[in-house]
């Protein structure tokens, strides 16, 4: 990777994959509050359509896979990033003694990491969506992936806004 | 044809079962790595070099990173715990509840919340 830094400088390279990071979790929520709405709050027959309607009646089996790609993916990149969080954005939070701020964001990075775990028991739920039996998990499961990625997504927005790469 | 399908609905509920008990002992085993800190490898990014298990930070070479040892740790005793579990014979494989799918996680979140206990200074 080191060849593109010929062309852009440290800051702006770990600031794009941040903000690459940013959009994945973007789409991963936009897909996972889709589905939760959608096993939550099931649309009534003959309801009216309007955007509460349209928005929680998406097929949920259909956003699995994705769900599945994008938390990889998110993590992953998060993963490599939090190398450079650890010595560049955290170690200037801690001497200024934002302490939950931190403790918010291990949060964060401890339930991201068991919703990566939960991951395989996620899609065979959803990939047999038919099954009755599965119903009530595959709701709740669904419901808290969702809580954990709101949470992420909120927690790294205001950890970058105390601090991002490049400042 | 039925043949197929029963092969399938039992590669399935093994499938099932292996998910199931990954996903709940991964999440467990990630929380008791990380309050008895217990990780396969150290990071140390300041030096990207990397001990084995737990190694305090060096002096003059910056933090040491443990998350990614937990994870290691969780993931090689959930994917033990799991192959395990789907060896298990069907009678006692069905008798594994689906909930604990979410459970588990929903029941960790305090003992996060504590073990952070460091950070929540007022």
């Amino acid at each position: 990777m080191d060849f593109v830094l010929d062309y852009i400088s440290v800051n702006t390279f770990w600031t794009i994959l941040a903000i690459v990071h940013a959009l994945l979790a973007v789409a991963l929520l936009g897909a996972l509050t889709h589905q939760a709405a959608a096993v939550l709050a099931p649309p009534r027959a003959g309801a009216a359509g309007g955007f509460v309607t349209h928005f929680r009646s998406v097929s949920g089996p259909r956003y699995a896979g994705a769900v599945c790609v994008l938390w990889v993916l998110a993590f992953v990149l998060g993963g490599w990033i939090y190398t450079k969080y650890r010595i560049y954005v955290r170690i200037p939070i801690e001497q200024e003694g934002m302490w939950k701020t931190l403790g918010a964001f291990e949060l964060k990075e401890h339930l991201a990491t068991i919703g990566l775990g939960l991951l395989p028991v996620y899609w065979h739920l959803w990939k047999n969506a038919r099954n009755a039996a599965y119903d009530s998990a595959r709701k709740w499961l669904t419901a808290v992936l969702a809580a954990i990625c709101w949470y992420a997504f909120l927690t790294g927005h205001v950890v970058n806004n105390t601090r991002g790469f490049g400042l | 044809m039925n043949t197929a399908a029963e092969t399938s609905a039992r590669v399935s509920s093994r499938f099932c079962t292996f998910a199931l008990v990954f996903g709940i002992s991964f999440a467990i085993l990630y929380v008791v790595c990380d309050m008895a800190a217990l990780p396969m490898f150290t990071y140390h990014p300041g030096t990207d070099r990397i001990d084995p298990g737990f190694a305090p930070p060096r002096r003059d070479e910056g933090p040491a990173m443990y998350w990614y040892g937990w994870i290691a740790t969780s993931a090689l005793g959930a994917s033990i715990l799991g192959l395990l579990a789907a060896l298990l014979p069907e009678k006692i494989r069905g008798k594994i509840p689906l909930a604990l799918a979410w459970v588990v996680p929903v029941m960790l979140l305090p003992v996060l919340i504590y073990s952070l206990k460091f950070y929540w200074r007022w």
